[in-house]
């Protein structure tokens, strides 16, 4: 992926689909809402351990998990646009795949990564599904994880508390601190001195785990980066990717209100259906204008990422498609509890299940309120002027 | 960069470096009628000076003394046009509004006759919509025309209507038929303003300017020829008008919005506003947003041009609700960045703009369809629920 060094307004001004652009994510739709429904979903997620195997393959027989990889390393060699397109049916069916984690995180890392022995060494498993990859993105600032010169290769010890996928996945992204500055590496998670414990969750359709690592080595291949490089190539990623994680969440806001319509029409209350309420209407557009201007943030962020914006419209953008459909995905998700009333709290109906979610999205890859922030320094400090 | 490698881009910036100075340097970064600043007489030789250059009509048919440049230069001319200083467009009506619906609708004669001085901007135009009793309910209108030998004859009033006291022309809604009810029976008439049957009152507004206006008719007369579409059509023409201002020009206002987020930015640096935790966030808040609301924008260009003008999308219904809203909320976040200054009207003269703004803005969420009205037509078109 490039991103250019220089800084320039977001360029793309042409947002519309091509046909192929709108097959693909109606291929992926069409999978998803035929064998992620609702009752699969939470057989996935409560009676199996959140991962569903057959779903899987499905997926990947579709090429979804190598949708941006390059073409010559197995992927189909396209870009964010699809990526996105893919991501939204994957939030709103909830479904229980890491598709997330390694088609779209550990994937977009080795964009950055760009090297031809890392593409030749991951990108084929990555796109055909053989391998789930997955990536803990903390700060790179502080790495909880230690790595300690030994031979060639480094000696790791530290706690992951918290990586979404490790139990699924068989290769985890992670940064180290050692004496040569942040390492980027790629460990495969059935190595010697890597432990992996389930980690119980509210969400329960995106498995966490805690990977402890005590004395695990990895050799010098593992390292896909170092020092600067690293630092610029998991920042990158943390951006580019919160824009397909803020797909998923206009992904679960639209679920939430397509089930809150569709509950309104049938309910019956003073004789007539809910849906015909003023004040439920306007609560249901609401919730539509959220969701419609998240889908457009995200759509225009995919598009600019894939027309090569630089370095300083890369973060707009990012922060753009996530808080935008960070608001959405709460706002949605807690009026679609509110507006089914009694039901609305049960564990029978769905609402919760994207609730829980909406909040356990909110704080992956950097909050809302902190691409604020760093927006806002760009927009208010002179040091950054 | 990208932007300067554009050579369109370059063009229109070149233009406006070039042409906006001297006389028209008054009319730098001025908003129209209702910005104190704005004097509309030099606003005309504006628009004239902008139709010499080519630029007024730019989208509209070749044959119609368009240029049909493709709807990505457009976008580019509106934003360049925003970011050389460019003022409010008093031909906006005529130029965005009325020229669209007179191509698609119009009289080889209606079009041959009006749209050279909308091009021209020697014409300006009103819009004749809104009553007393036909706001939000604007199928209530009791405005009466009816047809004497070779005129239509006039009675009635309108209401908020914007800028008649500079334009020559209003297209007005009316009630042809008469006992008719709501949708039907209506006609879309094509009016001079100056006669003696027409009376203008200026309403003043919570910004203490005066943008809009009563209008009258007591027997105004127009000619028999100039119903815009068949007489009791005019619901179905006036509709369609209104779908002609989601188009292109929302891309210049947000341009607009655009210029004043960093107009705030400046006065918030120099206030130290920009070191508070909270407005910063507001601040950042703010300009995501709009450019969210730019994708926005342009995801209904984009499927405007390929279904047709005025084709409705998911993202065009929630298009006015969404722009609206950001910027009476971002009203509020200039009135908090001004902190006790915002009551202060002759205080910092850079931040004169704002203050009006900070009121201006509430207009916003009541024109062109209050948010009460958009919300339903989202719930009850977008969403299918029922009435």
């Amino acid at each position: 992926m490039k991103i250019a060094s220089s800084s320039s307004a977001m360029p793309a001004t042409d947002l519309s689909l091509t046909d192929e652009q709108r097959q693909i994510a109606d291929a992926v739709e069409e999978l998803l809402a035929r064998e992620s429904a609702s009752a699969a979903m939470r057989r996935a997620a409560f009676e199996g351990d959140g991962f569903d195997l057959a779903l899987w393959r499905h997926v990947s027989e579709l090429g979804a998990c190598g949708v941006h990889l390059p073409a010559d390393h197995g992927g189909l060699g396209l870009g964010m646009t699809e990526l996105v397109l893919i991501a939204e049916p994957f939030g709103r069916r909830l479904a229980c795949v890491p598709w997330f984690e390694s088609a779209a995180l550990a994937a977009t890392a080795l964009l950055f990564v760009d090297d031809e022995s890392v593409y030749a060494r991951f990108a084929p498993g990555i796109a055909s599904g053989r391998t789930i990859a997955t990536m803990d993105i903390g700060l790179v600032e502080a790495p909880p994880v230690m790595a300690k010169r030994d031979g060639a290769g480094w000696r790791l010890d530290g706690r992951l508390p918290a990586v979404p996928a490790a139990a699924a996945a068989g290769v985890l992204l992670f940064v180290a601190a050692s004496d040569d500055g942040p390492l980027l590496l790629a460990l495969a998670l059935d190595s010697p001195g890597v432990r992996r414990r389930r980690r119980a969750t509210h969400d329960a359709t995106r498995p966490v785990a805690e990977v402890i690592l005590a004395g695990a080595i990895a050799g010098a291949a593992d390292c896909l980066c170092r020092g600067d490089a690293a630092t610029r190539a998991v920042d990158l990623t943390r951006q580019v990717a919160a824009v397909a994680l803020a797909a998923e969440q206009v992904g679960v806001a639209q679920q939430c209100l397509d089930l809150t319509v569709d509950y309104l029409q049938q309910r019956v209350q003073f004789g007539r259906p809910l849906a015909t309420f003023q004040a439920l209407k306007h609560r249901c557009a609401q919730m539509m204008v959220a969701i419609e201007l998240a889908r457009s943030a995200v759509l225009g962020a995919a598009r600019a990422l894939d027309e090569g914006p630089g370095a300083d419209s890369v973060l707009r953008l990012a922060a753009m498609a996530r808080c935008q459909a960070d608001e959405a995905a709460q706002f949605c998700t807690q009026e679609a509890i509110q507006l089914h009333g009694g039901v609305g709290f049960t564990w029978e109906f769905d609402p919760q299940l994207y609730f829980k979610r909406a909040q356990a999205a909110r704080h992956w890859l950097g909050t809302p309120s902190a691409w604020r922030e760093r927006v806002a320094a760009t927009l208010l400090d002179e040091a950054a002027a | 960069m990208k932007q300067a490698q554009d050579p369109f881009r370059a063009e229109v910036a070149n233009w406006m470096r070039e042409h906006l100075c001297g006389e028209f340097e008054a009319l730098r970064n001025c908003g129209v009628i209702g910005d104190e600043h704005y004097d509309p007489a030099l606003g005309k030789r504006w628009e004239q000076e902008l139709a010499r250059g080519g630029w007024v009509g730019i989208g509209w048919p070749v044959e119609h003394g368009g240029r049909a440049l493709p709807l990505a230069q457009q976008v580019i001319f509106h934003e360049e046009y925003v970011r050389g200083g460019g003022p409010g467009r008093l031909g906006h009506i005529g130029e965005t509004l009325l020229a669209p619906t007179l191509i698609a609708f119009g009289t080889p004669e209606q079009q041959r006759r009006f749209l050279p001085g909308i091009r021209a901007g020697t014409e300006y135009w009103a819009q004749g919509y809104s009553e007393p009793n036909a706001g939000s309910d604007l199928a209530n209108v009791q405005t009466r025309a009816r047809l004497e030998s070779d005129h239509w004859v006039i009675d009635g009033q309108k209401v908020w209507t914007s800028w008649a006291m500079e334009s020559d022309w209003i297209f007005v809604l009316a009630r042809c038929e008469p006992g008719s009810q709501r949708h039907q029976g209506l006609v879309l008439l094509l009016v001079p303003l100056r006669q003696a049957g027409i009376t203008m009152r200026p309403i003043r507004q919570m910004t203490g300017a005066a943008e809009f206006n009563e209008v009258f008719f007591d027997g105004a007369r127009t000619e028999a020829s100039l119903h815009l579409g068949a007489p009791g059509q005019g619901w179905k023409v006036a509709m369609a008008l209104l779908g002609f201002e989601r188009g292109v020009s929302t891309l210049g206002q947000q341009a607009q919005f655009e210029r004043e987020l960093h107009t705030l930015i400046d006065v918030a640096k120099r206030s130290g506003a920009a070191r508070d935790p909270l407005l910063r966030q507001r601040i950042a808040q703010a300009s995501l947003s709009l450019l969210a609301l730019r994708c926005n924008a342009l995801r209904v260009l984009a499927h405007e041009e390929a279904q047709g003008a005025g084709a409705q999308s998911r993202e065009a219904y929630i298009a006015k609700f969404a722009w609206s809203n950001w910027r009476r909320d971002f009203g509020r976040v200039i009135a908090d960045v001004l902190g006790p200054a915002a009551d202060l009207i002759d205080d910092d003269p850079a931040a004169q703009d704002l203050r009006r703004i900070w009121l201006a803005s509430r207009a916003d969420t009541i024109y062109a369809g209050a948010n009460e009205i958009q919300l339903n037509l989202i719930a009850e078109r977008a969403l299918g629920m029922p009435r």
